[in-house]
C-alpha cells in the first residue's frame, strides 16, 4: 500500500496549518503507465511514464482555493504561497470541509481494482498482444493501414483532511484498441475501430476478437452514403449508447442546477422520461472502471439511484453546491452509471424494427445543458424490414434530450461492460434525422 | 541579454528551490521587465553560457550530454529532450464574489528517440540525473543498433518573438487581475435585466520550455496564455437560457481593457438573450453562410486536420493523393500560420525546436503543402518541417498540428453573399467540431445563427449541428467576402488525446450546400 503517500499528505496538512489555513484537504498520487502501438506489423511507439502529484484544497479566513503541483518535494514555499493567494480572494460563506459524519460507515471491500497480471506485464507481452490484434488487419481486403494499441497502468492514491479523513486505494487499468483504414471508391478512406478497457487483463476481449471487430466495423462503412431526412425509429448500438447517458445526466449536478444551467433544475422526482429508464450510480461495482472506496471529498462510497422508472431521483452534489442549494451532499460526480437492462437482445431488437436508423457511432454535435436541445452527427445503417441495411453517413439527429428519452421504447439486455457507463442497446421512437 | 526572461528574476525564482515563485514575486503586482528584445543568434560558445532555463531545470551541459547519450545508446535518427515547466492560475467569480482560485504547477521532461517512423518515448517529473537516465534507457528500447553520434557541442539557438507582454504573467499579482474580473461581471450584469446569473473565469498560464536535440541545439521559449470567460444565465418567466463568450490569446492583462471587456460582456448577453427567440432551422441540405471570424472552424475540420502530414504519410487521409490538385475555386487561399503576434496559436518555436512559419495549405484553390513535423518532413524528403510539430506537454510526443488557420479575403461582400441565398442559414457562433480523417466527414455545432429567406435575415436559430464532407464542402465554397478576421475567442484542438491551443479565422463565406441538423417538416 502507498503508505508514503499518506505520510506525504499528512505532512502537507501540517504545512497548511502552519501557514495559517483553518482547514485543508490533501490528495497525493503516483502512477506508472505504458503505451505500446503497432502499425502495419511494425512497432511504432513505445512509451513509459511515471507521474506524481500533490493537490490541496485550502480554507483560509472563510476563503477557498485549490492548488496542485508535480514538484512534490520541499513544498513549504508552495503551501505558504498558496495560503497567501487564498487570502487575496473574497470570503465565501458556503465553503466548508465535508461533514466528517460522511467519512464514516463501512467503505466497500472487494472492489478488486488491482490485477497482479497487469503489474507483471512486460514489453514482450504487450508487443505480442498488439501484434495479435494487428495480424487480423494487415493485408486484409481493402486495408490501407491498421493500428493496434495497448495501454496499461497502475495508480496509487491517498487523501487526508484536517478534519479527520484518511484513506488510500490503488487500481490498475488495461486497454486494447484496434483501428483500421480502408480504401473505398473515390478518395474516401473509411475507418473503423474497436476497443475495450478493464481493471483486469483476463476480462479483456481476446486480441483477435478486437482486431476482427475493428475490421468488421470499418468494412461496414464501405460505400456509405448520405441518408435521407426522415422521422423514424433509432436503435443506438450499446457502444454508442453510453454517450447518450452521459449527455442526459451531464447537467444533473449541483453546479449546473445552482447556476441555472441545467434542464433538470425543476424536474427532480418528476417522471419526465420513459418508465423503461432506470440508472444507478454504483461506486461499489467489483472491478468497475468507475469504482472507488470513497469519492474526491472523502465521502464513503454508496449506491445512489439516479433515474428510477423515468424520474430523476438525485443530483450529483458536492458539499459546496449542496450548501448553496440547501440540500444534502451526495457525490460531486459520477462513478459507474449502470442502466438497468431490458429483456431482448440486439438481434431481436433489430428484427422488431420495421424501419429505422441503427446508430453505430457519433460524430460531433452538442446539447444545450439548460434546455436539453441537441443536434448530433452520426454514422450507422438504415434498418429495413427488421434487417440492417446500407451504411449511412453525413446525417444528424436533432431534438431535445428529455423529450427523446421520454420516447425510449426499449432497453436491450446486452450492456457494454468495458466502460464506467454500462449501457445496453437503446431504442427510441419518432426521432428526427436530417440528411439529403 | 539573450533571453526573453530577465535573468536576475529567473534566478530569483529558481532560488526558491522546490517551491514556486516567491511570495513577493507572486503577490506584488507588476514590475515591467526591461528585456523584450529578440534574442541574438550567437556563435556557439563553449562551454555553455549561463542560462536561466538551465538554472530553472537545474541541469548543465554534462547532465544533458549524459542523458542524451543514454537516450541514443541504441541508435537514433533523431532524439530530443523536452523540458517543460508550467504554472496556471485560474480564478472564478460566481454569485457576486471572487469565490475560488486554482493554481496548477507542472514540471517534467519528455525524452524521445526517433528511428525512421518509430518513436520511443518516456517522461518523468523527477529531474534528478538518476530519474532522467532511467527514463532515457526506457525510451531507447525502441532502437536496435549502435550508439548514435553525439553532438560536438551544445549551443543555444535564437528564435523570433511573437508574444511580448509588458508584464510577464509570473509577475502579475492576483490583485491586478481581480478588478478586471469584477469589471467584466459588472458589465455583463448590467447588460439586460433578465440576466439572473453571471460567472467570470480568468486563467493565465506561463510555460517555460527548453528543447535539446541530438544535433546539439538548445531552443528555449517562454509562452504566455491568458483567457477570460463570461457565462450568463437569463430568465424570462419559466424559461431559462444560458450562453457565454470569451477572449483569449498570448496576451497580457493590459489587452483586457474596458473596450474588450464591454465587447465580451455584450457578446455574452446578446448570445444568451437571443436564445429566447431562436428556433431550429429546417432539416436537410441547405446553403450555409459562415460569418467572418470563428467560422474558421470550417477550415479546421474540413481540411486542416486532413492536411496534417502524419495522416498523409500513413496514407489514411482523404487528402493523401491530392497535393497539386485543384480542390476549391481560385479565390480560396487557406493558410496555417504560427507567426501572427499574440495569437493563441502563435509559437516562437514548435515543440521540436523548429521555428514556426506561415504555411499555405491551399494556394488559389490548389492543394499546396501538408503540415509537417520532423518525422514527416524526413519521410517526404523536405529538408525541414513546417514548424508544426506540437505536443500538449512533456507527457506527449509531438505530431503535426495546426496553429492559426484562416482563409484570406475573397472577392465578394458580406451583403452580396446574404442577398444571394434564397433559403439558408448563417452560422455565427460555435461550440465544437470534429472530423473523420479518412472518410472526410466533418461536423461543427452552431450555437447561434440566423435564418435567411429570400436574401434577407429573418429569425435567429440555435443548437444546430452541421455535417459535411471535406473535399466536397471546399468545392462548394461558392463565395468569399473581403472581411477575413481571426476569432478573438480561445479554441483548443484535440488529437490523439492531446489538446493544444489554436486560432482560426475566415471571411464571410458561402458553402452552397451542407446537411443542417434541424427540425423536420
Amino acid at each position: 500500500m502507498p503508505e508514503s503517500l499518506i505520510d506525504k499528505a499528512a505532512k502537507v496538512i501540517e504545512l497548511a496549518k502552519k501557514a495559517g489555513a483553518s482547514g485543508s484537504f490533501v490528495h497525493t498520487h503516483q502512477s506508472r503507465g505504458v503505451q505500446c502501438k503497432i502499425r502495419d506489423g511494425v512497432l511504432e511507439k513505445l512509451q513509459e511514464s511515471t507521474s506524481r502529484s500533490v493537490s490541496i484544497e485550502l480554507y483560509v479566513d472563510g476563503r477557498y482555493a485549490s492548488h496542485s503541483t508535480t514538484r512534490v518535494d520541499g513544498l513549504d514555499d508552495f503551501i505558504a504561497e498558496a495560503v497567501a493567494l487564498t487570502r487575496a480572494l473574497e470570503p465565501d460563506p458556503d465553503r466548508a470541509l465535508p461533514d466528517p459524519a460522511l467519512y464514516g460507515g463501512a467503505r466497500p471491500t472487494g472492489l478488486d481494482l488491482v490485477d497482479p497480471a497487469i503489474l507483471a506485464l512486460d514489453q514482450k507481452q504487450r508487443v505480442a498482444r498488439c501484434q495479435a490484434m494487428n495480424a487480423r488487419l494487415t493485408g486484409k481486403q481493402h486495408v490501407i493501414s491498421g493500428t493496434s494499441t495497448m495501454h496499461d497502468g497502475h495508480g496509487q492514491f491517498a487523501a487526508v483532511s484536517s478534519n479527520g479523513f484518511q484513506g488510500t486505494y490503488e487500481s490498475t487499468y488495461v486497454g486494447n484498441y484496434s483501428s483500421v483504414t480502408l480504401q473505398d471508391q473515390n478518395d474516401k478512406r473509411p475507418e473503423g475501430g474497436m476497443g475495450c478497457g478493464a481493471r483486469q487483463l483476463a476480462t479483456l476481449m481476446s486480441p483477435e476478437a478486437i482486431g476482427d471487430e475493428a475490421l468488421a466495423r470499418a468494412t461496414a462503412r464501405l460505400g456509405s452514403k448520405k441518408g435521407p431526412t426522415l422521422t423514424t425509429t433509432m436503435v443506438v448500438d450499446r457502444m454508442a449508447a453510453g454517450a447518450m447517458i452521459s449527455r442526459l445526466l451531464g447537467s444533473a449536478n449541483g453546479h449546473s442546477v445552482q447556476q441555472g444551467r441545467s434542464m433538470w433544475a425543476d424536474k427532480r422526482n418528476k417522471r419526465v422520461l420513459s418508465r423503461k429508464l432506470t440508472i444507478t450510480d454504483d461506486p461499489t461495482l467489483p472491478r468497475g472502471l468507475g469504482s472507488r472506496p470513497f469519492n474526491g471529498e472523502g465521502i464513503t462510497a454508496k449506491v445512489m439511484p439516479m433515474i428510477e422508472a423515468g424520474a430523476l431521483k438525485n443530483y450529483y452534489l458536492d458539499t459546496y453546491y449542496a450548501r448553496k442549494l440547501k440540500m444534502r451532499p451526495t457525490s460531486g460526480g459520477p462513478s459507474n452509471r449502470i442502466v438497468t437492462p431490458g429483456k431482448r437482445g440486439f438481434d431481436e431488437l433489430i428484427k422488431a424494427t420495421k424501419k429505422g436508423v441503427y446508430v453505430t457511432s457519433w460524430l460531433g454535435g452538442n446539447a444545450d445543458s439548460t434546455t436539453g436541445d441537441f443536434s448530433y452527427g452520426l454514422r450507422g445503417h438504415l434498418i429495413e424490414g427488421g434487417e440492417i441495411g446500407a451504411p449511412v453517413s453525413e446525417m444528424n439527429v436533432t431534438g431535445n434530450l428529455i423529450e427523446l428519452f421520454s420516447r425510449l421504447a426499449e432497453v436491450g439486455n446486452d450492456p457494454w461492460t468495458y466502460s464506467s457507463t454500462v449501457v445496453p442497446t437503446l431504442v427510441f421512437s419518432g426521432v428526427q434525422f436530417s440528411g439529403t | 541579454m539573450n533571453d526573453p526572461i530577465s535573468r536576475r528574476r529567473f534566478l530569483t525564482h529558481s532560488a526558491a528551490a522546490g517551491g514556486v515563485l516567491t511570495i513577493p514575486g507572486f503577490l506584488l503586482g507588476c514590475k515591467p521587465t526591461t528585456s523584450t528584445a529578440p534574442p541574438v543568434v550567437a556563435a556557439a560558445p563553449k562551454p555553455l553560457p549561463q542560462n536561466p532555463f538551465l538554472d530553472w531545470f537545474a541541469v548543465d551541459e554534462a547532465r544533458l550530454r549524459k542523458v542524451m547519450a543514454e537516450l541514443t545508446a541504441r541508435g537514433a535518427d533523431h532524439a530530443d529532450l523536452y523540458f517543460q515547466y508550467s504554472r496556471s492560475n485560474h480564478i472564478v467569480l460566481q454569485d457576486g464574489i471572487i469565490s475560488r482560485a486554482h493554481t496548477r504547477e507542472e514540471q517534467g521532461v519528455g525524452l524521445r528517440v526517433v528511428v525512421g517512423d518509430q518513436v520511443g518515448y518516456a517522461y518523468t517529473e523527477d529531474l534528478s540525473l538518476a530519474a532522467m537516465l532511467a527514463a532515457a534507457k526506457t525510451a531507447s528500447a525502441i532502437a536496435n543498433a549502435g550508439a548514435a553520434t553525439q553532438p560536438e557541442h551544445l549551443a543555444f539557438k535564437g528564435s523570433s518573438q511573437y508574444y511580448n507582454l509588458k508584464v510577464p504573467l509570473s509577475r502579475l499579482g492576483i490583485d491586478k487581475k481581480l478588478p478586471v474580473i469584477q469589471r467584466a461581471a459588472e458589465l455583463t450584469r448590467a447588460g439586460d435585466p433578465a440576466i439572473s446569473k453571471v460567472s467570470v473565469s480568468w486563467s493565465d498560464t506561463e510555460e517555460r520550455v527548453m528543447i535539446v536535440d541530438l544535433r546539439g541545439n538548445i531552443i528555449t521559449d517562454q509562452r504566455p496564455m491568458t483567457r477570460l470567460w463570461v457565462s450568463t444565465t437569463a430568465k424570462k418567466g419559466n424559461e431559462t437560457r444560458a450562453n457565454g463568450s470569451n477572449l483569449a490569446g498570448r496576451r497580457g492583462l493590459d489587452w483586457y481593457d474596458d473596450t474588450r471587456l464591454q465587447q465580451v460582456a455584450k457578446e455574452a448577453v446578446d448570445r444568451t438573450m437571443v436564445l429566447f427567440d431562436a428556433r431550429r432551422p429546417p432539416a436537410g441540405e441547405l446553403p450555409v453562410v459562415l460569418a467572418a471570424g470563428a467560422s474558421g472552424i470550417l477550415l479546421h475540420e474540413a481540411i486542416g486536420h486532413g492536411m496534417e502530414a502524419d495522416f498523409n504519410r500513413k496514407n489514411v487521409s482523404i487528402y493523401a493523393d491530392m497535393i497539386g490538385k485543384k480542390i476549391a475555386p481560385d479565390f480560396v487561399t487557406i493558410v496555417d500560420d504560427g507567426t501572427i503576434e499574440s495569437e493563441r496559436g502563435a509559437l516562437n518555436t514548435d515543440d521540436e525546436g523548429t521555428p514556426c512559419e506561415r504555411t499555405v495549405l491551399v494556394d488559389k484553390g490548389v492543394l499546396a503543402t501538408y503540415l509537417h513535423d520532423q518525422i514527416s518532413a524526413k519521410h517526404y524528403n523536405l529538408g525541414k518541417s513546417t514548424g508544426s510539430g506540437r505536443r500538449e506537454s512533456f507527457r506527449h510526443v509531438p505530431m503535426p498540428r495546426m496553429r492559426c488557420t484562416f482563409m484570406e479575403n475573397g472577392p465578394h461582400t458580406k451583403d452580396e453573399i446574404i442577398a444571394s441565398v434564397k433559403r439558408g442559414i448563417i452560422a455565427e457562433t460555435f461550440t465544437n467540431g470534429q472530423v473523420q480523417i479518412g472518410a472526410g466527414d466533418f461536423t461543427f455545432y452552431i450555437k447561434n445563427g440566423w435564418m435567411i429567406e429570400d436574401g434577407k435575415v429573418t429569425y435567429p436559430i440555435k443548437d444546430t449541428n452541421i455535417i459535411g464532407n471535406g473535399p466536397d464542402a471546399l468545392k462548394k465554397v461558392s463565395m468569399a467576402a473581403n472581411d477575413s478576421k481571426l476569432d478573438t475567442g480561445g479554441w483548443t484542438c484535440g488529437k490523439d488525446g492531446q489538446g493544444v491551443p489554436v486560432s482560426q479565422g475566415l471571411p464571410t463565406v458561402l458553402v452552397s450546400s451542407m446537411t443542417v441538423g434541424g427540425k423536420n417538416a
